[in-house]
């Protein structure tokens, strides 16, 4: 008797389960929307629009295992100015996605913060958000003596604002971390 | 004829010689409620050989004397009680302590001590929180309600996720049975609390250790058991309500419960819970998105006779809790920041909004109870549930998907019970039962970020036996036996480089389906066959004293989120690997408790050993970088790991058991002191490392005065004193974060260290009104909490890192008995 009220569960328990999994066979691939792969900095010369150099971290897999590579295309010009600007792509989708365009629709809540230990390289943001507050995505460049050094590139989530342009003033949660090792001839 | 002749010769002589003997054996023990073991007054034993009717005392006591040696059957009774027969062979004066099931006890006011030393009829170490120590909590988690019981803290992430942890292991080590059947709610993640609203429940059992064989074999920490509201069988309604509110978090909660009862056996049972509040408060700040939300239904009709009975029950828990705003970290270089911080880095100003980063979870239970008695043999019971439960948890998101869940997944469980009891011997009480559960775990794919979990399905089928047999009336052997099969299969995506960098595709080709861009869709399939068995002896010095011994061993299979779990924690930004090579844990357990209860001294003594091999632990394992910086690895590893421990309990009431203040409701003035220490050690055994988030000691010492004022008021202080946890593993890790003058700087994330010790002081006061069924119709009370505003941070709290714990709360309750 109690045997028999067992199986009988267990046929119904099968035949709900059997209805239940029935899409389920076959999970849908969920690509990371939010994830950013690539951060790509342009700067261009203002005197000469052939001198481009532009510094590249790609994560390929995301979250994975494997570590970013970081390019950068070539030396900058002492003594100059450039233009730049900074794109922020999710290359796991395809077409890959510009996540620039979020960072720029919540300007209020983002910020790109520029750091770098080499005294003759100067990095201004010059764009701005609604509230008059900096968001480099574009800024203005200017080299001085030759030099070596590194240059941090971080974008912060919700961060102080206005602050001191400093990472530790701004506070917030980092969405980029990337160095690259930049050199001015 | 010649022999029939002898025979009534021998007969007659027989008897003749029993005549001969004294007739001075004693019977006596104790009545006591079969669901808490009160002491039932005024119960009926009726003799039949005597043809005499004797009754229990106010502290269910009863006393026979003059019995001759023989066979006596002995029928009891006690309003609105199960009769219940029994037999005995009578060759001494004996001890022998009757349960009854009792259903109007709950009319009854109860004792104020926090846990009840559970019924002495079996070996394991249990412990009950009664109905008033549940009312106290009303507002709080059942997490908060459970860490009142000596042996058991509560691992938090904030205030409102509070999940039990018993004798140092919590998550799938400790299983919760609601009403019969184990709670399925996606136990295994630290940040997901126990969806039940415990004011559901008429009396919480804690069993420490995997002696419940009954609820499954693979609790190798323990079993948490909620009991409903008992069933009178009488034309009564009951109830109560109970208001609170408190100022920290400025909200409150109203629960109310309404029982109807139908002579006829019908009868319909209701909870319903709301609780509100917004952001709570440490002492120096606002600890900004902790507000939360609950609201939860218990429905249940019903008819139930003696010998048998039905039930169905609708049960629906729904929670909104907000995770502190400052929690929510980037990358490893924030968590520096955040740590070294020593106020939370976002502080905004108080509101009952909850925003993200939150947690929405759903559950809802459908069961069916039958039950049928046979008589002289036992009971047969035969339970089915569905329990359905969703959670999501909102992170903080760009763009439009800032209102999207990152992660929601819907669990879908079927469980099938049927239990047999043979209760009909005297000595024997044997219970056998089969079960089967089947889940299907379902993550919704539309959150855009990678499944956590991922999709499954999942059988177990189980079988068990356990038996109690009673020697005499001083030994009582126990004993029980379960095999579960748990299947598990899954359909799962890896990153490509992922499941080549776990070098899988080496090791499990077999579980490769197909690639999708960078991606791989796999269907790893597991079996697990897991034993258990459990056996115990007590020794039953004499009414004051007794002694036993459990030993119970467990397997528990790898649970989901061991074995798949792949992906960014944004609660500690740290990336978390499952492992598909675990091993199923195996636990040997031995309890040991001493109890004395004499006049108005209750004490008692549990040290408890567990050996668990192939403990499956989570340690971090070395640094990735990606674009967001780098975060810290941590894989689940298997090790043998040692934990033990003492749990003591002493407590003296200054009056006579007779004149207790809590049952009688009186003026008479009247004290009670109490104290609870705790003690965990927990050692990996190879490397002698000691285990994370093992309770630090700490001792509770309470005293309540009753009767002042020549009124009905108590008054109670409580002194709670945590140690500081000097043993806890080294896992700090170095990593470079960016300064403000373009270099990088290594620093340690110290995350492995322990608060210091802190010692709070609580006080309550209480004043019962009126009185009814010798129940109170009303109490008050007003308690405050961490009285004198104390900043401190916890050990087993995941946002010590971030913040401080709440400061003074004062909390004002109202009991109303209908």
């Amino acid at each position: 008797m109690k045997k028999n009220i067992f199986k009988l569960a267990m046929i119904f328990v099968g035949a709900i389960s059997l209805t239940a999994c029935g899409d389920d066979d076959n999970p849908m691939v969920i690509n990371e929307e939010e994830v950013i792969t690539t951060v790509e900095y342009t700067l261009t010369n203002t005197a000469d629009a052939n001198d481009v150099v532009v510094l590249r971290s790609i994560d390929a897999d995301g979250e994975g295992p494997n570590d970013p590579i970081q390019t950068v295309s070539g030396d900058l010009t002492a003594n100059a100015d450039y233009e730049g600007s900074i794109r922020f792509l999710n290359e796991t989708e395809n077409p890959a996605e510009n996540i620039t365009e979020e960072v720029r629709d919540e300007a209020d809540e983002h910020e790109v913060f520029y750091i770098t230990n080499l005294s003759s390289l100067q990095i201004t943001k010059t764009d701005t958000d609604d509230n008059n507050n900096p968001l480099g995505l574009f800024t203005d460049v200017t080299t001085g003596a030759a030099g070596m050094g590194n240059l941090t590139i971080v974008l912060r989530h919700e961060p102080n604002k206005p602050n001191d342009n400093t990472l530790a003033g701004a506070g917030g949660e980092t969405d980029v971390q990337v160095v690259f090792e930049v050199a001015i001839q | 004829m010649f022999t029939r002749t002898l025979v009534a010769l021998l007969v007659l002589t027989g008897l003749h010689l029993v005549k001969a003997q004294e007739c001075r054996l004693e019977l006596k023990g104790v009545v006591i409620d079969f669901h808490d073991a009160q002491p039932l007054e005024l119960a009926q034993i009726y003799v039949v050989q005597l043809q005499k009717t004797f009754s229990s005392k106010s502290d269910g006591s009863y006393i026979i004397t003059g019995l001759c040696p023989g066979n006596y059957e002995l029928k009891i009774s006690h309003f609105d009680c199960e009769s219940k027969t029994l037999s005995l062979n009578l060759q001494e004066s004996m001890v022998r302590d009757i349960t009854l099931e009792h259903h109007v006890n709950e009319l009854q006011e109860v004792q104020v001590l926090a846990d009840v030393h559970d019924d002495h009829n079996s070996s394991q170490s249990a412990t009950r929180l009664d109905q008033e120590s549940i009312n106290r909590f009303s507002g709080g988690t059942l997490g908060d309600a459970l860490e009142s019981v000596h042996g058991v803290n509560a691992l938090k992430t904030g205030s409102a996720v509070v999940k039990p942890i018993i004798h140092g292991l919590y998550g799938s080590r400790v299983s919760i049975v609601n009403d019969g059947l184990r709670q399925q709610d996606q136990e295994w993640g630290v940040e997901h609390a126990p969806n039940i609203d415990q004011n559901t429940a008429g009396n919480i059992q804690v069993i420490k250790g995997a002696s419940a064989l009954r609820y499954g074999g693979d609790a190798i920490g323990g079993t948490i058991v909620l009991e409903p509201n008992r069933v009178l069988a009488k034309d009564t309604l009951n109830g109560r309500l109970i208001m609170q509110g408190q100022t920290n978090g400025r909200g409150g909660s109203l629960t109310g419960t309404l029982n109807r009862f139908r002579k006829s056996g019908w009868f319909q049972q209701a909870t319903l819970t709301y609780k509100r509040l917004g952001d709570f408060e440490a002492p120096d700040y606002i600890l900004s998105n902790t507000g939360n939300q609950t609201a939860a239904a218990n429905l249940k009709i019903g008819y139930k006779k003696f010998e048998y009975g039905a039930s169905l029950k609708y049960s629906y828990y729904q929670a909104s809790l907000g995770i502190l705003r400052a929690s929510h970290i980037g990358n490893a270089s924030d968590l520096v920041s955040s740590i070294n911080s020593r106020t939370p880095l976002v502080i905004n100003d108080f509101t009952y909004d909850i925003a993200a980063p939150r947690q929405d979870v759903n559950h809802h239970g459908l069961q069916a109870q039958l039950f049928k008695r046979f008589a002289s043999a036992g009971k047969l019971e035969v339970d089915y549930s569905f329990q359905f439960n969703n959670r999501k948890e909102f992170d903080i998101r760009r763009g439009e998907r800032s209102g999207q869940a990152s992660l929601d997944i819907d669990l879908s469980t079927h469980q099938m019970a049927s239990v047999f009891r043979w209760d009909a011997m005297e000595k024997l009480n044997l219970e056998t039962g089969l079960d089967g559960m089947f889940q299907i775990n379902q993550p919704n794919p539309e959150t855009g970020i990678r499944r956590l979990i991922p999709d499954y399905e999942a059988y177990r089928l189980g079988a068990f036996t356990s038996g109690i047999y009673r020697f005499n009336s001083s030994w009582i052997l126990d004993a029980g036996l379960r095999y579960d099969l748990y299947h598990i299969d899954a359909q799962k995506f890896y990153l490509q480089s992922r499941w080549e960098d776990l070098e899988y595709d080496r090791l499990y080709p077999q579980f490769e389906v197909r690639q999708e861009g960078n991606q791989i869709l796999t269907n790893p399939n597991f079996d697990y066959h897991l034993l258990a068995f459990t056996t115990g002896i007590q020794y039953i010095f004499d009414e004051h004293y007794d002694l036993s011994m459990n030993l119970s061993s467990a397997n528990r299979a790898p649970n989901p989120s061991e074995l798949f779990s792949d992906g960014l924690h944004h609660a500690l930004a740290t990336i978390e690997l499952g492992r598909l090579d675990l091993e199923r844990e195996q636990s040997y357990k031995i309890n040991t408790v001493f109890h004395l209860n004499k006049k108005g001294f209750d004490a008692e003594i549990n040290p408890h050993l567990n050996l668990i091999n192939n403990f499956i632990q989570l340690v971090p394992t070395g640094l990735e970088t990606t674009t967001r910086g780098a975060f810290p690895v941590y894989r689940y590893r298997q090790t043998n790991a040692i934990l033990y421990g003492v749990d003591l309990s002493a407590r003296y009431n200054f009056y006579k058991q007779s004149d207790s203040p809590t049952n009688l409701n009186t003026n008479v003035l009247a004290a009670s002191i109490g104290s609870q220490f705790s003690y965990n050690h927990g050692n990996e055994r190879d490397t002698d490392r000691p285990l994370i988030d093992m309770p630090a000691p700490q001792l509770r010492t309470s005293g309540t005065l009753y009767g002042l004022f020549n009124t009905a008021l108590q008054i109670g202080l409580t002194h709670e004193w945590v140690f500081k946890q000097d043993r806890f593993p080294d896992y700090d890790y170095e990593v470079f974060v960016p300064n403000d003058q373009g270099g990088q700087d290594l620093r340690t994330v110290e995350i492995s260290k322990s608060p210091d010790a802190y010692q709070l002081v609580h006080l309550e006061m209480g004043l019962p009104i009126g009185a009814k069924n010798s129940q109170p119709r009303a109490q008050v009370f007003l308690r405050i909490n961490n009285v004198f505003d104390r900043s401190y941070r916890n050990y087993l709290n995941r946002q010590r890192f971030y913040v401080d714990e709440l400061g003074r709360d004062i909390q004002l309750q109202l009991i109303l008995n209908i």
